[in-house]
């Protein structure tokens, strides 16, 4: 018991209601959402910490004693999304400062973050299925409101999309998740791995499994089912977008790993499988849709669905060389995608236009901005010493000790077409001649570009500090193969 | 960190203060200081050369990431360090070149040595790391710096496209290079290669050896542009003359030289490696050479010749595996002799060619070879310096070429005497080859020569008044035409230093204990086939030379839409525009066909799981009596369902949906639970309100737009989505478990929640940290509502598509 675990949830949730009735004053809003993100990052550094030194952490909640109340269980996988979470909710704050504008901003814009920031812990932390529901729902729903909130015409149509889908995928979700307690008759992760242990994975919950499996990649963005996710990524300002193409898909890839790590482990023929072609697939058509546009959030977007095909594949072999790749990759994707969103928005708001086709010789008057694009596409590709690398190499590896020859090329290669992509923006709006562009009022990146560096430097010294992460992702791999240790830890204490 | 890895490391370090240098001390060109390192790194390997003679070798452990078996771990032996002075000697002279080729006043300086220096690093760093993922990291930084440095006057559109081909086809083949190096891995437990030609054995029998090895040989292949992945080399040409002599000569294109010869020691035993290395160079060699005649272009004629060259060498390697059967003789090894020292030599001709080439475009405007001609009066030093490179790269005395052509003969034809891998029916195709690539090699070797120096000299036709150049950009070619001259006449100078050091690598299983490959390299061996042959070469080449107009249709004769070119093109072209079409075809950005994939999908994957695994099953044990109510409850909700989908307006659908609703409230009643029915009844009162009173602001439905297939598929999809729900809610409801954690909260609720009704504990005690959030979703709702009506922001600048 630690109530510790409680607070990566309990501070954003706090700040965000505090935050409705600070609207008035535009400066004291700014402050006091970046000193809250900042004892976010703190506490989750302590969390990760702690966890590290004295195992799995958990919490009751009401004292209720699992299986029968709420548990939240904060092993090493969990702590270090809470983190990385943390980190990310502080650097979209500060891109926000310039970027949203501040209308947006005084429509409870800073509550919608915290809002969201604490549906995404809670998701990572918590240890009931159903209560993940409920987190869900919470990042959900302050998801609606960011994504609308400006309420530009081509925000109020993708957002239909948007929600549309999210309902769609809670109702199975619930579905899923009652079908699953009918069958078990319970709710605990820990005690459903228990219970399914025991009595065996019969097909039933095999095919439950699958709907889970439905659900979470609905969220995650695999294929088939991440159709709703380019339009509605697009819509929102960018410092939303990035908040998004960080935090949201990588909750659905959070959830596949837990229950497929915990809960329905003992079919793996089948459902491992089923995962690894969809990885595969999904793979493909991110790669596909990445090179289709000369739209820079578009490339920038469907670069978000290759990197969850790469990640899923990783989970999807269950080796402990590809899980601890999947860890390695997932904290490296959140990080390099909030810095090419960024960088995106930038270019967007330099230019004011999206399209390639418009933009030209940039690199003369923005170097920064287009070496920094350079860098995150040399990230993004998992060329060493940058971040992607060791994750994708020990996916690779997983991968082709498993005898997935084929799939494991096609991961590697897949990087070339994901360089490319990235390096076409370089190339087509900082090479070539200088043009006019829509918005030729000669603004400096200046303010808008630091976040985005620290994401960058974060970038390389998780590439070249891998020795020190390394103890933890292990650590967090280890869990994940071995469910017993979380079933102790939640059940036993 | 030793001072090695600080070398391999200070290009690096150094470019960071480049464009400070290039920024605040103007008045002097960047390449001067520039020039100083170099220079350094040369000084500091050269007297390794003494260390790797005695047959020692140098080794440091930088720690990087050593759980995983990544460290930053410095070799040095003859070959890595052959290659290291290569990278420093040439790059001093490069340097000093660019000085003079780039103006100060008219180009970037401050970009241009950026990624020069990067390139140094990234290149010592290939060549004298012992772990392959280190190695990876360098190989793949080189073809960055190539891509960028080919792209360095970027507002050209050729230069744009040379630079993203190199880097397309390069960075390809270094990811299959990490293929090969994590199988590898696997294998052997190791990321270091002297580690892996320790487990030679354990390598050879495994199942995954023909996969790593051809996955490396693409790495190699790909960097070192052989057939068929040359294409870029070309192309590459589009950037500043230095950096083609640098990277596209010498050094960066023999990256994949250096990986074949390195990892020798492992897959060489194999038939495949030999045949494989062998017949690609040998091949490429001749395809080549063949091509660089046809050129017009001076850069062209050279980017051919280089392709060939360097097929050549490797051609040698591959031959030179056959020492590993028969053992430490003379006999065999001197392909790999061979090979090693033609790649000096290479460099050297090669380098001064390029600079020629670079100073005649410089002071002519042109390098085309239609508007060249009577320089040579003209520019009688620059005529010099080609008429060296040119007869060394041919194969003729007295110049280092024709030394080590004629061992590049004898190594060839002495493989029709291997009695290994079935050689003997095919062993005369390889002496036979490399004849034809030399004559082809000597008739543009006489192309490039005299029809830029001799012939009408053009004024009309060039940009600028043709002039000798300035000293400086004189100097770095004429010691590298002075070395071409002088290893003729003393060869054994390198022998003793470069060449068998460098074997010793190459072959590390075939010495035991203190023996030593003695290399001894003669100009004179008599009247020999190889000396017949290059005298066939020069007879045949000369006739061909001069007859060159009469036979140059043939060229026509390869169509010109079958290129590789062409293909490189198209498959980019349908990468880019295929990309955009399938995307286009299913990104429609209509909710209902979206709605439709997920929903198929479901019906796949779920259906699909279904029938695979079974678990449906039905019983009727542990239900309720069906009775009239039920039925009369069923009946009227399915047909109120029905009735909302079938509804012509909007009315008619929210009246039936609320009869869905109040029916269910209605099944609640039945089963006792008058807290849920009453729930139940508020809500669906509220909505359907709410609904009305939205719905009649809305236009009214159009049906008319909806075509039969488009109904029936919606029919077809929500009917086996509905199916598939009540299955699995059967067979849920089926294999419902008796040992519930209800049982627990039912037990409890009175003695520990204080309560009777057990769902009212539930939601406020037993779970109430769930109740919690979910009044913080309807406050979000809300908050999020009001904040969408309120606030309207203008629209930006992306809804162009």
């Amino acid at each position: 018991m630690n109530n510790f675990v409680i607070l990566p949830i309990l501070i954003p949730l706090l700040s965000a209601i505090l935050l409705i009735f600070m609207t008035k004053n535009l400066m004291l809003m700014r402050i006091f959402s970046t000193a809250a993100s900042a004892i976010g990052i703190v506490i989750s550094g302590i969390l990760v910490q702690t966890v590290f030194t004295k195992g799995i952490q958990t919490l009751s909640l009401g004292g209720w004693k699992a299986p029968y109340g709420i548990v939240l269980a904060a092993d090493q996988f969990a702590s270090l999304l809470v983190l990385t979470t943390a980190i990310i909710g502080l650097l979209v704050g500060l891109y926000s400062f310039r970027s949203v504008g501040e209308k947006r901003e005084r429509s409870f814009y800073y509550s919608g973050v915290q809002f969201l920031l604490a549906g995404v812990s809670g998701a990572f932390l918590t240890g009931d299925l159903f209560n993940m529901y409920v987190f869900f729902e919470l990042l959900l729903i302050a998801s609606y409101m960011l994504i609308v909130l400006g309420g530009t015409k081509i925000q109020l149509r993708e957002s239909l999309k948007y929600i549309v889908f999210n309902i769609v995928s809670s109702a199975l979700f619930v579905i899923g998740v009652g079908f699953l307690y009918a069958v078990t008759g319970t709710l605990n992760m820990a005690d459903l791995s228990v219970k399914i242990s025991e009595s065996g994975q019969t097909g039933l919950i095999t095919v439950i499994g699958v709907l889970l499996l439905l659900v979470f990649g609905m969220k995650g963005g695999i294929f088939p089912l991440y159709f709703w996710l380019p339009g509605s990524y697009y819509a929102p300002p960018a410092a939303i977008s990035a908040l998004f193409g960080a935090l949201l898909t990588k909750v659905g890839l959070y959830a596949i790993t837990r229950v497929f790590t915990l809960i329905f482990i003992h079919d793996t023929a089948f459902t491992h499988q089923l995962m690894i072609w969809l990885a595969a697939l999904t793979v493909i058509f991110g790669v596909i849709g990445s090179l289709a546009y000369s739209n820079v959030m578009k490339i920038v977007i469907y670069n978000i669905i290759t990197a969850v095909g790469v990640i899923l594949f990783g989970v999807a072999v269950h080796t402990p060389a590809s899980i601890q790749g999947a860890i390695y990759y997932l904290i490296h994707d959140m990080l390099i995608k909030g810095a090419l969103f960024m960088l995106a928005g930038t270019l967007i708001a330099l230019t004011g236009t999206a399209s390639l086709h418009k933009m030209g010789g940039l690199i003369k008057r923005y170097p920064v901005l287009g070496w920094m694009f350079f860098i995150s596409a040399i990230s993004l590709a998992g060329i060493p010493p940058l971040s992607g690398f060791v994750g994708k190499f020990k996916i690779a590896e997983g991968g082709f000790a498993e005898g997935e020859f084929t799939i494991s090329m096609l991961i590697l290669l897949s990087s070339l077409l994901v360089l490319y992509s990235v390096l076409r923006i370089f190339i087509h709006a900082f090479w070539g001649e200088e043009k006019e562009t829509p918005k030729p009022n000669h603004r400096t990146a200046k303010g808008l570009l630091y976040p985005a560096a620290i994401f960058l430097l974060l970038s390389l010294l998780f590439g070249l500090g891998t020795e020190w992460v390394s103890p933890y992702v292990d650590q967090a791999a280890e869990t994940l193969l071995n469910p017993e240790k979380y079933i102790e830890a939640v059940l036993k204490e | 960190m030793q001072l090695l890895h600080l070398a391999i490391l200070s290009p690096f370090l150094f470019a960071f203060i480049i464009p400070f240098l290039a920024k605040y001390a103007k008045r002097v060109h960047t390449g001067w200081f520039v020039l100083i390192l170099p220079v350094l790194l040369f000084i500091y390997f050269l007297p390794m050369i003494r260390m790797t003679q005695s047959g020692e070798t140098l080794r440091s452990v930088l720690e990087w990431i050593p759980s995983l078996g990544i460290n930053f771990t410095v070799y040095i032996d003859g070959l890595g360090l052959l290659f290291a002075l290569l990278i420093t000697g040439i790059g001093s002279l490069v340097t000093l070149y660019s000085i003079f080729y780039l103006s100060k006043e008219k180009e970037q300086l401050g970009p241009f040595y950026v990624y020069l220096l990067m390139f140094m690093g990234a290149m010592l760093g290939v060549v004298l790391v012992d772990n392959v993922m280190v190695l990876y990291m360098f190989w793949e930084l080189t073809s960055l710096s190539s891509f960028l440095l080919i792209g360095y006057w970027y507002k050209r559109e050729k230069s744009r496209y040379g630079a993203a081909k190199s880097l397309l086809i390069t960075v390809s083949g270094g990811l299959c290079m990490l293929g090969g190096f994590i199988l590898l891995y696997l294998i052997t437990d190791s990321f270091s290669i002297r580690e892996m030609v320790h487990q030679v054995q354990l390598i050879a029998g495994h199942e995954l050896f023909i996969p790593a090895m051809i996955l490396i040989l693409l790495g190699a292949f790909t960097k070192s542009a052989q057939f068929p992945f040359y294409i870029w080399l070309p192309d590459a040409m589009e950037a500043p003359t230095p950096v083609s002599a640098y990277l596209h000569s010498a050094t960066m294109v023999k990256a994949g030289i250096y990986v074949i010869a390195r990892f020798s020691p492992i897959f060489a035993f194999s038939a495949q490696w030999f045949w494989i290395v062998s017949l690609v160079g040998l091949f490429t060699m001749v395809w080549g050479s063949f091509h660089a005649v046809k050129q017009t272009d001076l850069k062209s004629i050279l980017a051919f010749s280089t392709v060939s060259q360097l097929g050549m060498i490797i051609s040698m390697l591959g031959v030179s595996a056959a020492a590993l059967h028969y053992g430490h003789t003379e006999y065999y090894t001197v392909a790999a002799m061979a090979a090693i020292f033609h790649l000096i030599n290479h460099a050297t001709f090669k380098g001064s060619l390029f600079m020629a080439v670079g100073i005649i475009d410089h002071e002519t405007g042109t390098r085309d070879i239609r508007k060249l001609g009577g320089l040579m009066a003209i520019m009688p030093i620059t005529f010099t310096i080609s008429l060296i490179g040119t007869f060394s790269m041919a194969g003729l005395p007295p110049f280092n070429g024709f030394l080590s052509k004629e061992m590049f003969f004898t190594s060839m034809l002495r493989v029709t005497h291997f009695d290994l891998f079935n050689v003997q029916t095919w062993g005369v195709l390889f002496p036979l080859f490399a004849w034809i690539g030399s004559v082809f090699t000597f008739i543009y070797s006489m192309k490039l020569l005299f029809k830029t120096f001799r012939g009408n000299y053009q004024p009309e036709q060039l940009e600028k008044q043709a002039h000798e150049a300035p000293v400086g950009m004189l100097v770095p070619p004429v010691i590298l035409v002075a070395l071409a001259v002088s290893l003729f006449f003393f060869p054994n100078i390198l022998s003793y230093s470069l060449i068998e050091p460098a074997m010793n690598s190459i072959y590390p299983t075939l010495l035991d204990g203190h023996e030593k490959f003695h290399v001894h390299i003669s100009q004179w061996h008599g009247v020999t086939t190889e000396l017949l042959m290059t005298a066939g070469i020069v007879v045949i080449g000369t006739i061909g030379y001069l007859s060159l107009n009469k036979w140059k249709g043939i060229y026509k004769l390869f169509p010109s839409k079958l290129t590789l070119n062409r293909l490189y093109d198209k498959l980019l072209t349908m990468m880019e525009k295929g990309s955009y079409r399938v995307t286009k075809q299913y990104m429609t950005g209509f909710l209902r066909d979206y709605l439709l994939y997920i929903f198929a999908g479901f019906i796949i994957l779920i259906g699909g799981a279904f029938a695979i695994k079974g678990g449906f099953s039905f019983k009727t044990e542990g239900m309720a009596k069906i009775g009239v109510y039920e039925i009369i409850l069923t009946l009227v909700m399915i047909s109120a369902t029905v009735a909302t989908v079938f509804a012509r307006s909007r009315l008619t659908a929210i009246i039936a949906l609320g009869v869905v609703g109040y029916t269910l409230a209605l099944f609640f009643v039945i089963f006792r639970a008058p807290d849920l029915a009453l729930t139940q009844l508020v809500i669906e009162t509220i909505s359907v309100a709410l609904f009305l009173l939205c719905f009649y602001h809305l236009p009214k439905l159009r049906l008319k737009t909806k075509t039969r297939t488009f109904r029936m598929t919606n029919f077809i999809i929500s009917l086996g989505v509905g199916v598939i729900v009540t299955l699995l809610g059967i067979a849920s409801s089926s294999q419902r478990t008796k040992d519930s954690i209800a049982s627990f909260f039912v037990k409890h609720s009175h003695d520990l929640g204080g309560g009777d009704n057990v769902v009212n504990v539930i939601l406020v005690d037993f779970r109430g940290f769930d109740t919690m959030f979910e009044i913080t979703v309807l406050t979000i709702a809300a908050l999020g509502i009001y904040s969408m009506i309120k606030t309207k922001v203008k629209e930006e600048g992306k809804s162009g598509e």
